[in-house]
C-alpha cells in the first residue's frame, strides 16, 4: 500500500523550495566534527578501568571533566585554534604518590595541569600492588587539603609577651624556627647527661613511614621516640607479641574461606580498609564467609554472614570455647601443632604445669611429656569453655555460636583475621581475646597458610632509614650509628615493663605526678619533671588522647614544656598551644617510603611532593638543594609548605650540631657533597638500593633509568610503589641460608662458625658484635628460621611471662567464674557486664572509626566533612531507649563513671539514636566527634605585609621556560619571605569542620561549650578551587568531645588506653546542648593512679632490666646497657 | 533524479515540521507550496489557515500545538523508546551519535535546540543529508558512492526512525489539535515506511 503512496511522494521533487533550504541545519561537518576525527578522544571508552599507559605519564591529554557537562565532543568538538568553542583539553603530567590520610599507603597519582602548574585531581595507582589503581573517600580528599583555604602558609610562632593559647601569632622565617629550636636541642644534647638525654620528645600520630624519623633520633642518641600507638592498638599487638613475637597479624583477605573480623576494623574504616575491602571482596566472589565480631552492627558487620555481638571485653571466651570444641572433637591439625607450637617447653616445665595444677587451669598432671599428653592436657584445659558458659559470659545466642564453629571448621585452614582496635582497644585484658584467636586458628594450622593469618614483619618493608651509604657518618644501612645508651621512663615508665609501645597518653600526667616522680627517683633512676623541646608530628594529642584538659594544663605549663613545636600541615587544638607551628606537606608534599602487610607480599610505596617532582622532570632547578621541596612549593603557591625529610636533613647538619661537636652532624651529611645535608636523591636512592635487591637490580638494569646518577630513586620516583617479594606463605619453614661464613635468618647476618643447635632445636649463633642469638630451629634435621620467638615457635606457652610476674596468663585463658574474674581482674574488661549494676548503665563503645574520617586531619576538606556531619550520635539499642524514655534526637547526659576507682569523669551530653544494630546494654559512639576551636579566624599581622618577594615572575606553566627557569632565592631565610597567593592576614581555622567553643578549666574542672557552629564563607585563597566554599550546610554540632571526658585507663600489660566507659545514662538538664562537657579532670587523675597503683606489677628491687631483651621495643635500637636497671628497695 | 530529489526534500521539510516550532519563513512555504499543501490535505482545507493573521496563527495554534506534542505530552527521542528505563540518553552513549560521527556529521545543539541527538527531527534530518549527498555522488557519476549512500539510508532507517518513529507519529496523529501537525504526522508515518518499501527492493540486503 505504501508504493502506491509513493508516487504521491515523488512530487516532491517538485517543492518550489528546495530541502536544502527548508531544513533547519542541525548538522555541522566543520571544525568541530574534524576536530573529534583528529582527535583520540570518543565519547564511550572501551574500559571504565582505562588508565593511562605508565610511558604516557609525563604527557597525558585528557577532555576536562567540567567542560564535559555540555554534552561531551559530540556536541562541541575537541577544543583547538580552529574549534575554540571545544571542549577543553588538560594537558596533564601524571606522577605517582602515596596516600598519608590513613596508615595504609594506597598508590595515588597527582594530575598535574601542566598550563596552570595546579594539580587538578589525585586519581589512584594502578601499579600499586595493594590498592590496585583504587582509593576510598580519604584518598581522592587529598585534593581539598592541598588547596583548603585554611591551610597554614608559612612558619608560625606564638606571638612574643604573649602566653601559649592566647591566640597571638607572628609569622616566622624557617631559618629562625629552626635556630631556636635547633640551639635548644643543641644545647640540651651537649648538657651530655642521662635528664638531658629524655628531655627531647618527639611525638607522632601515625608514622606513615618506615623508619626515617625513628633514624634521625638515633643519630642523635636520644630515646625520644614517642607514639601515638598505645592509644590506637597495643592489645592488638600484644598477643601477636607473646605468641608470635611479631608486632601484628597479617592476613591474606583474597585467597580466606573464612574471613573472621574481630572488629569493624578491616572492611570498614581500617585497618588498611581500602586495601582490605577490596581484598575481601575478591574472597567473597570466590565463595568466602565473613564473620564480625562487634557489639555494633558496622557496615561490615551488616554485609556478613554471621554478625556476632558479644558483650566487650568477653571475646576470648568464644574463641576458647571454639578451641574447646577443635580439641574435644578431634578437629585439631595435630601435625601442625606438633611441629610449631612450643608444646615441649610447657610439659618440660613441671614448676609451671605445677601452678596451672593448683590454679585449677588443669585437673590432672599430664602422664609424661609426649606430644599425647600435651592434647590431653589442652583437652583438659579448655573443656570448661562449653557453650552454656560461651553464651552466659559473651551474651551471644547459641545458635550463633555454633554456626561460627561450623564454619571455622569448613573454613580449614584458610581462616584469616585481624586482631586491631575494636575489641581490643576497647577493653582491660583484651589482649588475651588476641591470643585465644591465635590460639584456635593456630590449632587449625591455619597460619602462614594461602587463605591463612600470618605476622607483620614477614610482608612488609622499612627501609625509610636505611639510606646511610649516602652519608658521611651513619654506615651502610645505618650500622656506624652508635646505638641509644639512655631509657626515657617517661614513654616507658617502671610500672609497665611489657607495654607494647609508648605510655603516650600518660606523658600530661607522668609530668604533672611529682610523687610518682620522686618515687622512682628515691629508688634509683633519674625521671625528668620537664621537657626541653615537645614535637607533636601532625598530631593533636589535646583532642584525640584521653583527659583532655590535663593535656593542655601542661602544654601551657612553660615550666614543664620549654619550648614546643607542631609539624602540622593544618591548624589544631594541640597547635593553638604552641610555640611554632611549622607547616609540613601532605600526601603529595612529602617524601616518604611507606610499607604495610596489606597482603602475603612485601610493598613499597613512595610518597612524593608531586609538585617538585613535575618541576624536576620538566627541568627545574633548585637553588638550594637541600630545600627544593620548599622552593617547590613556594613556586606552586602552596605556600611556605615544606616536608620533614628535608626538614630534618638541614636541622641535625647546620641547626642541632653545625660545628659537629655533637657527632649529629656527619650522620646526615652527604657524602657525596661533604658539609652540605644529604639530599632526597642521595637518601632513598641508598635507603631503596642498599637493602632492596630486586629493586635495584630492576631499576639498574632498565634502560630508563640505568644511566640516571640515582637510578633506584629515579625508578621509584616514576613508579611510586614496587613490590620486592610476593606469595609469602610459610616463612618459618625457610631454611638457613648459608653463604660466605655467615649464615642468614630473617634478614641478619649472623657467623656460621659460631652456630649451635641447643634445646628444642633451637639454633643460636653470635651476630656482629658477639652476641648471642636464636636464629632458627632444626625439626626432622631441616634448619629453618622459625618464628621470632624465644624458642622459634609459636608460644602458646610464653614462658617469659612468668618472670615479668603474669605466670598465670602464659597460656590463652579467660577466667571461667567470679571468683576467677575477681583473681584475674587484669583479664576483665572495665566494662564487663557484672560492673551495669544501674538500670541506666552501660558500655560506651567509643573505638571505631568512622569510615571517611582521619581522626583529626579530616576537618580541612570540604568534601569529608559534607559526607560526615551528624553522624556522631549515640547508638543505644531501641528497648534499651524505651525503658529510659529516650527518643531519636533527644540530648542526653553521658556519664563516665570509672570501675576501678569509683570515680566519676564528669559527663557529655551526646544525641540519641535508638537503633536495632547495637547490642543491648551497650552504646556506640565514635571517638571521631567534637572538635574545636575557640575563634572562627587568626590575624598573623606579619602575614603579607613584610611577605614583599614574589616567588616568580613568569606564569605558573610547566611549558613556559622562564618559569622553569627561576626559583625564590635565599628561601627560608629572614628578608626572603615570600608573597603568599590571596591571602590578606588573616586566615580562618579549619573553617569546614570544626565549630567554635568557649572552654573554661581551674585546674581540676573542665567545661566545654560550642556556641557558634559551622558557616559558609568567602574562600580567598585557593579561591577557584573553593567556589562552592559559600554552600556549607552543615553546623558540625552533633558530635562531643567525648574524649576529654575519659580518663585513661591502662592496661596493666599491655599499656593500651582501653577506650571503653562504664556510663550511666540520665536526661539533659535544662541549658544543657549536645556537644557540652563538663570533666573533672583532678578525679581523672586519680583513676590513672588507680589503675597504675592497683592493677600494674612493675620493676621492684628484684628487677636487673627493664624490659624482656628479645621483645620488640620499637623505634631506636637500644645499647644493651639501656635495659639494665637497679632499683632501690 | 527526480525521486532522490523528492526524498531529499520530504524528508527536509518533515525534518523541520517536527523538529521546532514555525517560523514566517517556513508558514510560507507551507501556506503557497502547492506541492505541500498536496501532501497536507486536512490543513490545505483549514479554514483558519487563511483566515487568521499569520502570527496569531502561528502563535495561538501551531506552536501552541507543536509545544504541546513535542515538549508537554509526548517525547520525540529515540531512547525513550528503546531503553528499558524510558530514559532520553543526552550523552555521548546515545547510539544515533555513533552513525552521525562515522559520516563526520555533529549535532549543533544550538541550532538544534535539543535535548539530545536522537531526536524525530534530528534523524529526519540525517536522512535528508544523505539523500544529498546521494545527489551530489550521482551529478559526480559516482554511482558507487550513490548506491553505497542508499544502503545506509536503508540501514539508518531500520536501525532508528522504523524503530520508534511510528509509536510517536501514531500517538502525535491522535493528540494533535491542529490539521497542519496531524497532517505532518500523517505524512511523515506513511513516507518513511514507504520509503523503507523502496529501498528494501532496491538494497539487496539489510544491513
Amino acid at each position: 500500500m505504501y508504493l502506491e503512496s509513493r508516487r504521491t511522494f515523488l512530487k516532491g521533487a517538485a517543492m518550489t523550495v528546495a530541502g536544502a533550504a527548508i531544513a533547519k541545519g542541525v548538522f555541522s561537518t566543520d571544525a568541530a566534527a574534524e576536530s573529534v576525527e583528529n582527535s583520540k578522544f570518543t565519547n564511550t571508552p572501551d574500559s571504565l578501568s582505562f588508565y593511562p599507559p605508565l610511558d604516557q605519564w609525563e604527557g597525558f591529554q585528557e577532555l576536562d571533566g567540567t567542560d564535559w557537562k555540555r554534552g561531551g565532543i559530540n556536541r562541541h568538538g575537541v577544543q583547538s585554534e580552529e574549534n575554540p568553542d571545544g571542549i577543553m583539553v588538560n594537558d596533564y603530567m601524571i606522577v605517582p604518590t602515596a596516600c598519608s590520610n590513613c596508615e595504609a599507603s594506597c598508590g595515588l597519582t597527582a594530575w598535574i595541569d601542566k598550563k596552570t602548574f595546579t594539580v587538578k585531581k589525585y586519581m589512584g595507582n594502578p601499579l600499586h600492588p595493594g590498592s590496585r589503581g583504587r582509593n576510598c573517600a580519604k584518598g581522592y580528599a587529598v585534593q581539598s587539603q592541598m588547596y583548603d583555604p585554611d591551610r597554614i602558609p608559612f612558619p608560625l610562632k606564638r606571638a612574643p609577651g604573649s602566653k601559649r593559647g592566647e591566640g597571638k601569632w607572628i609569622r616566622t622565617t624557617w631559618d629562625e624556627a629552626m635556630s631556636t629550636i635547633g640551639k635548644k636541642m643543641g644545647d640540651t644534647l651537649r648538657n651530655g647527661d642521662e635528664l638531658s638525654r629524655k628531655s627531647v620528645m618527639y611525638h607522632v600520630g601515625r608514622p606513615n613511614e618506615n623508619g626515617f624519623v625513628p633514624q634521625v633520633w638515633e643519630t642523635m642518641g636520644l630515646d625520644s621516640y614517642n607514639s601515638h600507638t598505645n592509644i590506637c592498638s597495643s592489645n592488638g599487638r600484644t598477643p601477636s607479641i607473646w605468641t608470635a613475637n611479631d608486632d601484628r597479624s597479617s592476613p591474606d583477605w583474597a585467597n580466606a574461606k573464612l574471613i573472621f573480623l574481630n572488629s569493624s576494623h578491616a572492611a570498614d574504616a581500617g585497618h588498611y580498609f581500602q586495601q582490605s575491602a577490596g581484598f575481601i571482596a575478591d574472597a567473597r566472589k570466590k565463595g568466602a564467609k565473613m564473620v564480625v565480631m562487634d557489639p555494633r552492627m558496622s557496615n561490615s558487620a551488616g554485609m556478613s554472614d554471621l554478625w556476632i555481638a558479644a558483650w566487650p571485653g568477653t571475646e576470648a571466651a568464644i574463641y576458647l570455647y571454639l578451641a574447646n570444641r577443635i580439641l574435644n572433637e578431634n578437629m585439631t591439625d595435630k601435625k601442625f601443632v606438633k611441629k610449631w607450637f612450643n608444646w615441649e617447653t610447657l610439659m618440660n616445665d613441671e614448676e609451671h604445669l605445677n601452678f596451672m595444677h593448683s590454679k585449677g587451669q588443669i585437673t590432672k598432671m599430664p602422664v609424661d611429656k609426649s606430644f599425647e599428653s600435651y592434647m590431653e592436657l589442652l583437652k583438659d584445659m579448655y573443656a570448661p569453655y562449653t557453650l552454656d558458659y560461651a553464651v552466659k559470659e559473651t551474651h551471644v545466642p547459641a545458635y550463633k555460636l555454633e554456626k561460627l564453629y561450623e564454619m571455622f571448621i569448613w573454613a580449614g585452614d584458610a581462616i584469616s583475621t585481624y586482631i586491631w582496635r575494636a575489641a581490643a582497644a576497647g577493653n582491660r585484658g583484651a589482649w588475651m581475646g588476641g591470643r585465644a584467636a591465635y590460639f584456635c586458628i593456630g590449632l587449625r594450622g591455619a597460619i602462614g597458610t594461602e587463605g591463612g593469618t600470618f605476622f607483620h614483619h614477614w610482608h612488609v618493608i622499612s627501609v625509610s632509614g636505611k639510606g646511610g651509604s649516602s652519608t658521611l657518618g651513619q654506615g651502610a644501612g645505618g650500622a656506624d650509628v652508635p646505638k641509644v645508651k639512655v631509657w626515657n621512663e617517661l614513654t616507658w615508665p617502671p610500672e609497665w615493663p611489657l607495654s607494647t609501645y609508648e605510655m603516650s597518653y600518660l606523658l600530661p600526667h607522668l609530668l604533672t605526678d611529682t610523687a610518682w616522680q620522686k618515687k622512682w627517683n628515691d629508688r634509683g633512676l633519674q625521671i625528668p619533671s620537664k621537657l626541653a623541646v615537645y614535637i607533636p608530628r601532625m598530631y593533636n594529642p589535646v583532642w584525640i588522647n584521653p583527659d583532655g584538659f590535663r593535656w593542655i594544663e601542661v602544654l601551657k605549663d612553660e615550666s614543664k614544656m620549654e619550648l614546643t613545636m607542631n609539624l602540622s600541615p593544618v591548624w589544631s587544638e594541640t597547635n593553638w598551644y604552641m610555640d611554632y607551628v611549622l607547616p609540613v606537606g601532605l600526601a603529595g608534599e612529602r617524601h616518604d617510603q611507606h610499607s604495610e602487610a596489606t597482603f602475603p607480599a612485601r610493598w613499597s610505596s613512595f610518597r612524593q611532593p608531586v609538585l617538585r617532582v613535575a618541576l624536576e622532570k620538566s627541568g627545574w632547578k633548585a637553588k638550594n638543594p637541600n630545600r627544593a621541596t620548599l622552593e617547590a612549593h613556594v613556586k606552586a603557591g602552596l605556600g611556605e609548605v615544606w616536608e620533614e625529610n628535608e626538614f630534618w636533613f638541614d636541622l641535625c647538619v647546620n641547626y642541632i650540631d653545625p660545628d659537629g661537636a655533637l657527632g649529629v652532624k656527619k650522620m646526615w651529611e652527604s657524602k657525596r657533597h661533604p658539609g652540605k645535608p644529604v639530599t632526597i636523591s642521595e637518601w632513598y636512592d641508598a635507603a631503596f638500593g642498599d637493602n632492596l635487591p630486586k629493586l635495584k637490580e630492576t631499576a639498574t638494569s632498565d634502560e630508563r633509568y640505568s644511566k640516571d646518577e640515582f637510578p633506584v630513586y629515579s625508578y621509584m620516583r616514576d613508579h611510586g610503589a614496587w613490590m620486592e617479594e610476593d606469595k609469602i606463605y610459610h616463612a618459618m619453614e625457610r631454611e638457613l641460608k648459608f653463604a660466605d661464613g655467615e649464615v642468614v635468618s630473617h634478614g641478619h647476618k649472623f657467623d656460621a662458625g659460631s652456630m649451635s643447635v641447643g634445646v628444642g632445636g633451637v639454633i643460636s649463633a653470635k651476630d656482629h658484635t658477639g652476641k648471642d642469638t636464636k636464629i632458627g630451629i632444626e625439626i626432622d634435621g631441616k634448619k629453618m628460621e622459625g618464628f621470632e620467638t624465644l624458642t622459634r615457635k609459636l608460644e602458646f606457652y610464653t614462658q617469659w611471662a612468668t618472670d615479668w610476674k603474669w605466670r598465670e596468663y602464659s597460656m590463652p585463658f579467660y577466667p571461667r567464674n567470679d571468683k576467677e574474674k575477681s583473681e584475674m581482674i587484669h583479664l576483665v574488661s572495665q566494662v564487663h557486664h557484672m560492673y551495669m549494676t544501674e538500670e541506666n548503665s552501660f558500655a560506651l563503645n567509643t573505638v571505631f572509626r568512622l569510615p571517611y574520617n582521619i581522626h583529626t586531619r579530616s576537618a580541612n576538606s570540604k568534601h569529608l566533612m559534607e559526607i560526615s556531619q551528624n553522624h556522631d550520635p549515640i547508638w543505644i539499642y531501641t528497648k534499651d531507649a524505651q525503658r529510659l524514655g529516650f527518643k531519636r534526637g533527644d540530648a542526653m547526659r553521658v556519664k563516665i563513671v570509672d570501675t576501678v576507682s569509683g570515680l566519676d569523669s564528669g559527663y557529655f551530653v551526646a544525641m540519641a539514636v535508638p537503633t536495632e544494630a547495637v547490642m543491648p546494654g551497650t552504646l556506640a559512639c565514635s571517638h571521631h566527634g567534637g572538635r574545636w576551636k575557640l575563634t572562627n579566624h587568626v590575624t598573623v599581622p606579619n602575614g603579607v605585609t613584610d611577605g614583599k618577594v614574589d616567588p616568580s615572575t613568569a606564569p605558573r606553566d610547566l611549558n613556559n621556560k622562564e618559569f622553569l627557569k627561576e626559583s625564590p632565592a635565599n628561601i627560608g631565610k629572614a628578608g626572603a619571605q615570600t608573597k603568599i597567593d590571596d591571602y590578606s592576614g588573616t586566615t580562618g581555622i579549619n573553617s569546614f569542620g570544626v565549630p567554635v567553643a568557649e572552654i573554661q578549666m581551674d585546674g581540676k574542672v573542665g567545661k566545654l561549650k560550642y556556641v557558634e557552629g559551622i558557616k559558609g564563607f568567602k574562600a580567598e585563597r585557593f579561591a577557584e578551587y573553593n567556589r562552592d566554599s559559600e554552600n556549607i550546610w552543615w553546623d558540625g554540632l552533633s558530635g562531643s568531645w567525648q574524649n576529654a571526658v575519659a580518663a585513661p585507663h591502662p592496661d596493666p600489660v599491655s599499656g593500651m588506653h582501653c577506650w571503653h566507659h562504664k556510663v550511666m545514662l540520665e536526661p539533659a538538664q535544662p541549658g544543657d546542648k549536645i556537644g557540652d562537657i563538663f570533666v573533672n579532670y583532678d578525679n581523672n587523675f586519680k583513676v590513672y593512679q588507680a589503675w597504675r597503683d592497683t592493677l600494674t606489677r612493675g620493676l621492684d628491687s628484684n628487677s636487673t632490666i627493664r624490659r624482656p631483651r628479645h621483645i620488640k621495643r620499637p623505634w631506636v635500637s637500644l645499647d644493651s646497657s639501656a635495659y639494665d636497671v637497679t632499683i632501690k628497695s | 533524479m527526480d525521486e532522490i530529489i523528492a526524498r531529499s526534500n520530504i524528508y527536509a521539510l518533515l525534518s523541520r515540521i517536527l523538529l521546532q516550532e514555525l517560523d514566517v519563513e517556513i508558514l510560507n512555504t507551507l501556506m503557497k507550496d502547492n506541492t505541500v499543501l498536496e501532501f497536507l490535505p486536512h490543513w490545505n482545507e483549514w479554514e483558519l489557515r487563511t483566515s487568521l493573521p499569520e502570527q496569531k496563527l502561528l502563535e495561538e495554534y501551531l506552536n501552541p500545538d507543536f509545544t504541546n506534542l513535542s515538549l508537554l505530552h509526548l517525547v520525540p527521542y529515540e531512547t525513550f523508546y528503546t531503553r528499558a528505563d524510558q530514559m532520553i540518553e543526552t550523552g555521548g552513549a546515545n547510539p544515533v551519535t555513533d552513525i552521525y560521527s562515522a559520516y563526520d556529521f555533529i549535532v549543533d545543539y544550538a541550532v538544534a535546540r535539543v535535548v539530545s541527538s536522537d531526536h524525530i527531527g534530528v534523524e529526519l534530518e540525517f536522512m535528508h543529508h544523505l539523500c544529498e549527498a546521494q545527489i551530489k555522488a550521482l551529478k559526480e557519476g559516482d554511482s558507487d558512492s550513490a548506491t553505497e549512500l542508499l544502503s545506509v539510508q536503508h540501514r539508518f532507517l531500520n536501525t532508528h526512525l522504523l524503530k520508534w518513529a511510528p509509536m510517536y507519529l501514531i500517538n502525535m496523529k491522535y493528540e494533535s489539535r491542529t490539521p497542519l501537525y496531524y497532517d505532518a504526522a500523517e505524512m511523515a508515518l506513511e513516507f518513511i515506511l514507504s520509503d523503507n518499501e523502496m529501498l528494501s527492493a532496491v538494497v539487496p540486503t539489510v544491513s
